[in-house]
């Protein structure tokens, strides 16, 4: 890791007394990665941020961008553009002039400013609105100009803070992919906090799990919804199962009536085992040495259009079955009897 | 009919509020030689009366002039104060600001009995220097809560958006904070000067026969006389302190209609 561009060791931020908001944060980021941050609401997503920032002091740790301790650097000499979550653009002055101030900062000429503005606006699709001031504009438009703002100084580093949160479900989905693409053409090392799962499992090169102030876990999208490493993760990156049971000797893990083996083996003692919704599947035939398996009684069927879930009683464990919908397949009905199967390879098991 | 029963308790209520403003207006046209309601005939006599008085044009230039340098040194100390308490959570910070609410609590009475003990000793009664100081008593607490306010309503994340542009802090105040102040410190100066101008008790005990102010002037005036020439300068003062307001609040929406 010592090609990192940007490099948290130990990091830790306390309020007063009471446990940190912050403790013990170790990441590294390499040059050009966008890295999620996701954690639920006061997890210190935003406190994390804000020191790497330089708005809030570190009590503890030291930041490191390209080798460079700059973790007493004040913020304007951090050269990071920061995309604030209620934007915080300039109201005071019209959009060219809020992507226009840090480049006056940086003193460059009149001709230069006009032309980056210009590029700028350009970029994130607001040509044109340059005359206008912010609250002229719509959610959407003003998160751009926040955007535009934080990118036309090049910065070294790119901090986004839930900027798409205050937008609506379809603008947010086409900001993902903007910000996305944005970010790869410019190949700026980038940290972008968010709760939404979704949007950190879509965008983000890597996420760094966070709860209460420490990492819980740093993988690829693929890594923590595949392989989550605590059940908290599992629980945050996607709708689950979950039972609570214990292993024996040979590896079996009985949850309640049911029989079951998990992907990975471990040590006899309490465990709880989840698994994801969609990979249950209502049984016909194809029940192998490789699946798991339980018979239960359908309690509730939920029609949502593309998808049906449905609760299933197995002798008291209520699991959760999705599956796509085709207008051929009948919905269940609510007291059907039905069998569940689901590989041993989607069958998590972690340690009590 | 709740909402038409509101309406006429609010009309009450404004009725009731300037009633005693609106009767000065017609009073001040009356053509009797007494304060008398109604008038028995109307003119302009006691406004050429006014301008005859030497004694309240030189009092409300002193006025004047006063509250011009009690809102410029106000501002002075409120602003770097405002800011001090809205951002630094330092020890003794509420101390601070009851201390300086402290003048608005007291009755002005024994603010102003304190000051003339004070200013007796210093030799300040009746001078400039005295009555700067004791209007600015009265004026700080103002000032400091009216910016202090608006200072809260800032977002703070503004000024950092501006430094982590690369702004150091000087630039950070003078391209952001300082505007969006704009507003706040424009109400603040009406306030402050309307309250200086308008100052009575406490002027009461620091004028001295040379250095004399409009509300005092005036207070002396109808102490002795009682004929409708107060109702004229009123009527004035009324006009005034509505000029000063309508203007500021012009200034101010036109700054943030227009300017950067
Ligand atoms: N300025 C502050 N003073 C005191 N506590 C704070 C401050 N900022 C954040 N906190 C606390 O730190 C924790 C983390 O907050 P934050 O970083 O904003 O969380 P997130 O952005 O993940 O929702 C929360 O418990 C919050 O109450
Ligand atoms: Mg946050």
């Amino acid at each position: 890791m010592s090609d990192a561009h940007l490099v948290l060791e130990a990091l830790e931020k306390r309020f007063g007394a009471g446990p940190p908001a912050v403790a013990a944060l170790s990441l590294a980021v390499q040059k050009g990665e966008l890295l999620g941050l996701l954690g639920p609401s006061g997890c210190g997503k935003t406190t994390t941020l804000r020191m790497i920032g330089g708005l809030a002091e570190a009590t503890a740790g030291r930041i490191l961008v390209a080798g460079h301790d700059v973790t007493t650097l004040p913020p304007h000499k951090r050269d990071m553009g920061i995309v604030f979550q209620n934007y915080a653009l300039f109201p005071h002055m019209d959009v060219a002039g809020n992507v226009a101030f840090g480049l006056e900062m940086r003193k460059q000429s009149r001709a230069e400013i006009a032309a980056k503005v210009e590029r700028a606006l350009a970029m994130v699709h607001l040509d044109g609105l340059g005359h206008r001031r912010p609250r002229e504009l719509s959610g959407g438009q003003q998160q751009r100009v926040a955007l535009a703002r934080a990118l036309v100084i090049e910065p070294s580093i790119l901090l986004l803070d839930e900027p798409l949160s205050n937008l609506d479900a379809k603008l947010r989905e086409e900001m993902r992919t903007e910000i996305r693409d944005i970010q790869k053409r410019l190949g700026i090392t980038t940290i972008f906090v968010t709760h939404d799962q979704v949007e950190a499992l879509a965008m983000c090169d890597r996420i760094a799990v966070m709860r209460a102030g420490s990492l819980e876990q740093l993988g690829t999208p693929f890594d923590i919804y595949e392989s989550p490493a605590t059940p908290f993760v599992a629980d945050f990156v996607g709708r689950i199962n979950r039972l609570d049971g214990a292993r024996d000797g040979d590896g079996d893990i009985l949850a309640g009536p049911l029989r079951l083996r998990a992907a990975k083996p471990g040590p006899a003692g309490r465990v709880t085992v989840m698994m994801r919704p969609h990979r249950l599947h209502i049984a016909t035939d194809a029940i192998g040495p490789e699946w798991n398996s339980a018979a239960g009684t359908i309690r509730r069927a939920t029609y949502v259009g593309d998808v049906l879930a449905c609760e299933v009683d197995c002798a008291g464990a209520m699991l959760t079955v999705e599956r796509h919908t085709h207008p051929g397949q009948p919905i269940p009905r609510e007291g059907e009897a039905v069998n569940l199967a689901w590989r041993v390879s989607d069958t998590l098991a972690f340690d009590a | 009919m709740g909402k038409a029963l509101f309406h006429v308790l609010v009309a009450a209520m404004l009725v009731f509020l300037l009633a005693p403003v609106l009767l000065v207006i017609p009073m001040s046209f009356s053509a009797d030689k007494v304060l008398a309601w109604p008038p028995s005939g109307f003119s302009l006599k006691w406004y050429a009366a006014m301008l005859e008085e030497r004694g309240l044009a030189e009092a409300a230039r002193n006025s004047l002039v006063l509250a011009l340098v009690v809102t410029t040194a106000t501002l002075a100390i409120a602003m770097p104060a405002a800011l001090a308490i809205d951002r630094w959570r330092f020890a003794g910070r509420d101390a601070i600001l009851a201390l300086l609410t402290a003048p608005l609590l007291l009755p002005t009475i024994v603010l102003a009995l304190a000051l003339l003990i004070i200013f007796v000793g210093a030799g300040l009664l009746g001078t400039w220097p005295g009555l700067v100081l004791a209007h600015m008593l009265v004026t700080l607490p103002y000032g400091v809560r009216v910016l202090s306010t608006s200072l809260s309503t800032l977002p703070a994340s503004v000024e950092e958006a501006a430094a982590s542009l690369g702004a150091p802090p000087s630039s950070v105040f003078r391209r952001v904070t300082l505007p969006l102040m704009v507003p706040g410190l424009v109400a603040t100066c009406a306030i402050v000067f309307l309250v200086s101008f308008d100052e009575v008790v406490i002027s009461l005990f620091i004028v001295g026969p040379q250095l004399v102010t409009l509300p005092v002037a005036l207070f002396r005036y109808v102490e002795s006389r009682t004929d409708p020439l107060v109702a004229a300068v009123s009527t004035l003062l009324v006009v005034f302190t509505l000029a000063i307001v309508l203007i500021l609040d012009r200034a101010v929406g036109l700054r943030r209609a227009v300017g950067k």
